[in-house]
């Protein structure tokens, strides 16, 4: 038997333990030594007014900050929705209308990430924060949603069986037994939706949402290479931060009995 | 002027973006597909070789696209090329782990079987192992392509083609007269071409996939 399973949608897991542990460790390390060099490069070479401007510790640090904030924020709302939302539609009472909100979901994926923002922002006429983190949290919600109600479903009908035959409520049987086995799947898919968001976070500038992206943005109209790269290369360090993080969650956080 | 009214003024433009977008898609996800098949039959003996391919692949696609494209710009460029470069490397990872699933659960009595009534290796491999891995990889290259739907929008930025251009004039223009209409056709455009192709691959995989192994 392989350990590794088919990929059906988006999802950075590479689906093999041994790939898994060699990122776990190799992730943080490579992300350190890489930026590490990227940030020696930019503040060591002779930057002219312009580049100067955009390569100090204050601009870099605000950058990605606001960058953290939106990921942040995304994975609060994807979080505080996805989840409760997928167990309200695993009720018996709310199996018909499942698949509409399935298919919301697969709709708000479907959608090209710039085009949802763009036309959020164009609607609204919002901009900042939350211009950037509402469309960004449903372009991200699915993967949470799809795992949370999957997780639900996959639980061995005889366990809930066995709750119910030792009197346990209703509610009792879905905080404690249903619930709890499908955290791993639940974590995986938080995994998923968080690297979706920190990815999509690097648009947020279109809508005036600022982080990273705005480097990469500034560097490419101003002709700044080193602005360019300064700013993408801490984009891409970030986002494998969150993807190890979330590895980490999926790895800590999951109940022991199951793994 | 509504949707409907715009998109049938600008029908020609559209059009042509429309098919610029599936085009590059497309080629993009079959040089992805030639890749990661071969990246897929050379490691997919070795343990080891597994875990560093996909875990290679798995951390490109971790990479914010824009972030990529922002560091494909000084080296490659704007336009065609650092886009399509792009795409490529962000449909290796699906392509290349379906690949390795599909050929590592590949039953060994049946390659045995193809041994013993004499194939050759490479026989083997191709008449046998990988037909039988084909459900895996296509299901692969259909996740590729639909994921690239979404990444060459933003591949506009670079001056790539397609309908992300719509998406971003839409912004630049934002407050002035069609500017909603502008970004709403090219990101439902890109919805209505993702679910097309969806189609297209749900039609390989009828006439593709041997009869013995169809679910």
């Amino acid at each position: 038997m392989s350990s590794t399973t088919e990929i059906q949608g988006f999802s950075t897991e590479s689906g093999s333990r041994r790939a898994d542990r060699v990122r776990l460790f190799a992730q943080p390390v490579a992300v350190v030594v890489i930026v590490g060099l990227v940030l020696v490069w930019a503040f060591t070479r002779s930057n002219d007014s312009i580049e100067a401007e955009s390569i100090q510790a204050g601009v870099l640090l605000d950058k990605t900050w606001e960058h953290v904030l939106i990921t942040l924020v995304v994975a609060a709302i994807v979080v505080g929705i996805g989840v409760p939302l997928g167990m309200v539609l695993t009720r018996s009472w709310a199996r018909p209308v499942a698949p509409l909100f399935i298919a919301i979901a697969n709709i708000g994926q479907a959608a090209p990430a710039l085009g949802v923002l763009v036309l959020f922002f164009l609607w609204t006429e919002w901009d900042g924060l939350w211009a950037a983190a509402l469309p960004i949290a449903f372009y991200s919600l699915l993967p949470v949603l799809r795992n949370t109600i999957v997780g639900i479903q996959s639980v061995d009908p005889a366990l809930v069986d066995a709750g119910k035959g030792i009197g346990m409520s209703s509610s009792g049987v879905l905080f404690r037994i249903e619930v709890p086995l499908a955290v791993p799947l639940i974590l995986a898919g938080l995994r998923t939706s968080l690297v979706l968001a920190v990815g999509t976070a690097t648009l947020a500038f279109f809508v005036n949402g600022g982080g990273l992206g705005e480097l990469v943005d500034t560097g490419y109209k101003l002709n700044r290479v080193s602005v360019l790269v300064v700013g993408a290369v801490l984009a891409v360090g970030l986002a494998l931060l969150v993807d190890w993080v979330g590895a980490l969650l999926e790895e800590y956080l999951g109940p022991k009995g199951l793994t | 002027m509504n949707l409907l009214d715009y998109v049938a003024d600008r029908w020609d433009r559209l059009s042509l973006q429309a098919w610029l977008h599936v085009s590059e898609v497309v080629q993009s996800t079959l040089i992805a597909a030639v890749i990661g098949v071969l990246i897929g039959v050379a490691v997919y003996r070795s343990p080891i070789g597994s875990a560093v391919a996909t875990a290679l692949a798995s951390t490109i696609l971790t990479i914010p696209s824009f972030a990529l494209l922002g560091l494909l710009i000084p080296v490659f460029g704007l336009g065609a090329l650092p886009t399509v470069i792009a795409l490529v490397l962000y449909a290796l990872l699906p392509i290349t782990r379906n690949t390795i699933v599909g050929l590592a659960g590949v039953d060994p009595a049946v390659t045995d079987a193809a041994k013993g009534i004499g194939m050759s290796r490479t026989a083997v491999l191709t008449r046998v192992e990988l037909r039988l891995a084909w459900p895996a990889i296509l299901a692969g290259m259909r996740v590729s392509t639909q994921m690239l739907m979404g990444i060459a929008v933003i591949a506009a930025y670079a001056k790539g083609p397609g309908l992300g251009s719509e998406v971003f004039s839409g912004l630049t223009r934002a407050g002035s007269a069609n500017a909603t209409n502008q970004a709403l056709a090219g990101t439902l455009g890109v919805v209505i071409l993702a679910l097309l192709l969806e189609g297209v691959y749900f039609l390989i995989a009828r006439f593709t996939i041997s009869r013995g192994i169809r679910g």
